[in-house]
């Protein structure tokens, strides 16, 4: 065996066993807690957790038989996936001719407008959730919100699509920079030099250049948006408490009221001592982003998209 | 005809300053300089990349200047060529047509006659990814030819080829242009390339044109030192000028001029004869030993000491060693005597 090709198969059993590693870790994290998913008696067993602390939290513990019979998880999902998807479209529209113009153009203070976003990926969602509640509560938004009427925190709408749009945005807008800075300039320039409109020169060269970049965009911000959590928590809070009342006819018809964002809805089961439901809803969302991810990468690798 | 009159750009930290010239229809104009001269920018500008900050550029005597690069119809051909990748070559050639919204036969009869006078028939359905850097080339070139502008732009077309298909490109290139009877203008760095190619060529240097003409006019005439250099004259001294003689180092050379000080004299190293005859004693004519000598392909490069020391290209097969007596003699006419400038 050449020195090479022993190399070679080295290197090779060392990828294989670190990913196989990797694979099997996870697989045992999820699949090994399985059976917690069809608990039916949760009240009992976190009942010792409710005697510590010494609060009575069995409100929360009223569902029976599976968390699948709860319409507060299905409610929850629902919520997720709506806001979620409408994230994503903001996040998109607003976000590719972004990336495209700081990509392209020579715009004054466009490093700080790339610091910015940069800065926001590296950021705690907890921070963003502060800021977003100083910035909605205090100067112009909130002379804003007295105007409109309503108050943009604490709400499902436009408040949860807010909280998971700035990280969304982030994430997904610094995907399409890449996606456009990775294509030459001068593919657009030639293309106008044979009298192509900036426009079509965009849209005969560079959008099918860049359709795989895009995608994966869009996955990250899709992806980003549905593990969105802190900065939902702070800025939006939970809504199960709240009466039925306070929830608009659209909320109750889109089956949305009296639930909350699926990150928050673990946190908020874990926090009550209700940990198998949080366990639950932890490995629905994780079956959600891979599914996500998965379908994805599909369409964006076989141009299904367009 | 083109007319670029008084062209200045800004671009941050590049700045095209002052650019005249004038290209006639049908004429190959090869524009000349180092990197970083800004070639490739004034290019640019004449495409319509960027506004210009001042100046006009005319095609035919119409003002082109305040023009989108889609309304100019000049031709531009990228130093990377920058095809298309997603589309086959036919259609990269057929990509003008189609933005100009012609009828499909039309287009197809313009790209079949483009794509068989550049004989690349056998790549028409390939990806430009997987094509030569002279296949490239050559669909770079149909396919700004094919929505036949007024002028064509080409920045280093040469410049990605290996050195025996650059001088066989050129020739082509070279006949393409008469076959259209196109307008060119091609940059590159090379006289070598400029002088295969073009009718005249331009000198450009810091941002700006030095000099325009002939490549014979240039090399035998240029304008400062810079020109000097760049066209490879080896012979570039600093003297004293009386009017009628100019003195280097310890040599007086006889060659009447117009200036009296300080000058620049340049003399290109194939302008200097050997003499044999060691009886000749005419005008200019020193005898020196010599310090190196060098074969090259088409000539053997000599360096002679005679206060101070000149660089002789000899064109015979003569072998000469180190320390070997020769008898150099310098025409006057090509004795080029410039004023010093400050710069």
């Amino acid at each position: 065996m050449s020195g090479k090709r022993r190399n070679r198969t080295i290197f090779n059993a060392f990828f294989y066993s670190f990913a196989g590693f990797l694979f099997l870790y996870s697989a045992y994290l999820f699949l090994s807690n399985l059976d917690q998913l069809f608990v039916t008696e949760a009240a009992i067993k976190t009942r010792e957790i409710t005697d510590i602390w010494g609060e009575d939290r069995e409100i929360l513990n009223q569902f029976a038989g599976g968390f699948w019979k709860d319409p507060y998880f299905w409610k929850s999902l629902n919520l997720t996936l709506v806001i979620t998807l409408i994230t994503t479209l903001i996040a998109t529209i607003l976000g590719i001719p972004t990336a495209y113009a700081l990509s392209r153009y020579r715009i004054p203070g466009k490093s700080v407008v790339e610091i910015l976003f940069s800065s926001l990926m590296v950021m705690p969602g907890s921070v963003v959730g502060i800021c977003l509640i100083v910035m909605f509560n205090y100067g112009p938004l909130w002379k804003l919100q007295n105007l409109l009427g309503f108050k943009f925190a604490h709400s499902i709408f436009p408040g949860m699509v807010i909280a998971s749009l700035v990280l969304s945005f982030a994430f997904g807008m610094s995907a399409w920079k890449a996606t456009f800075d990775s294509i030459n300039p001068r593919f657009e320039q030639v293309a106008r030099s044979l009298g192509s409109s900036r426009w079509r020169a965009f849209r005969t060269i560079t959008f099918p250049l860049a359709k795989s970049g895009i995608v994966a965009g869009i996955i990250l911000a899709w992806t980003r948006a549905m593990a969105e959590f802190s900065a939902v928590l702070f800025f939006c809070g939970t809504f199960r408490e709240l009466p039925a009342s306070r929830f608009s006819d659209l909320t109750k018809f889109l089956q949305m009221d009296q639930a909350d964002w699926v990150s928050v809805a673990v946190w908020a089961q874990v926090e009550f001592g209700n940990i198998e439901y949080g366990f639950a809803l932890a490995f629905v969302l994780v079956l959600l982003g891979g599914i996500s991810v998965y379908v994805m990468h599909r369409i964006g690798a076989k141009g299904y998209v367009w | 005809m083109i007319e670029i009159a008084n062209l200045n750009g800004n671009l941050g930290e590049f700045h095209l300053r002052d650019i005249n010239l004038k290209v006639n229809k049908g004429e190959y104009l090869a524009i000349l300089g180092p990197t970083g001269a800004g070639k490739t920018v004034l290019v640019e500008y004449i495409a319509g990349i960027y506004k210009s900050d001042k100046g006009s550029i005319l095609v035919d005597g119409e003002d082109i200047t305040p023009l989108y690069p889609e309304e100019r119809n000049i031709g531009y051909v990228p130093q990377d060529y920058a095809l298309f990748p997603n589309l086959t070559v036919k259609k990269n050639i057929a990509y003008g047509l189609e933005a100009r919204r012609m009828p499909s036969e039309q287009i197809n009869s313009i790209v079949s006659e483009m794509i068989s006078r550049l004989k690349i028939e056998y790549i028409q359905h390939r990806m430009p990814l997987n094509l030569s850097g002279g296949e490239k080339q050559r669909v770079a070139l149909g396919r700004a030819l094919t929505t036949e502008p007024k002028l064509l732009l080409l920045d280093e077309p040469l410049s990605a080829l290996d050195e025996n298909l650059r001088t066989e490109m050129a020739r082509k290139l070279r006949q393409l242009q008469r076959d259209v009877n196109g307008t060119f203008i091609h940059v590159c760095h090379s006289f070598e390339e400029a002088s295969d190619v073009a009718d005249r060529i331009a000198i450009m240097n810091d941002g700006t044109i030095i000099q325009i003409g002939t490549l014979k006019e240039v090399m035998e005439a240029p304008k400062n030192e810079f020109v000097a250099r760049f066209m490879k004259s080896q012979n570039i001294f600093y003297g004293l000028s009386d009017g009628s003689t100019v003195k280097i180092g310890k040599t007086v050379l006889f060659r009447k001029n117009p200036f009296k000080g300080d000058v620049l004299v340049v003399i290109r190293p194939e302008n200097i004869a050997i003499v044999e005859n060691e009886n000749n004693k005419g005008q200019n004519v020193f005898s020196g030993k010599v310090e190196n000598a060098k074969r090259k392909p088409y000539f053997t490069e000599i360096a002679v000491d005679i206060n101070p020391p000149f660089v002789i290209y000899s064109p015979t097969e003569k072998k000469y060693n180190k320390g070997d007596n020769i008898i150099i003699s310098i025409p006057p006419e090509k004795i080029v005597v410039i004023e010093k400038s400050d710069s």
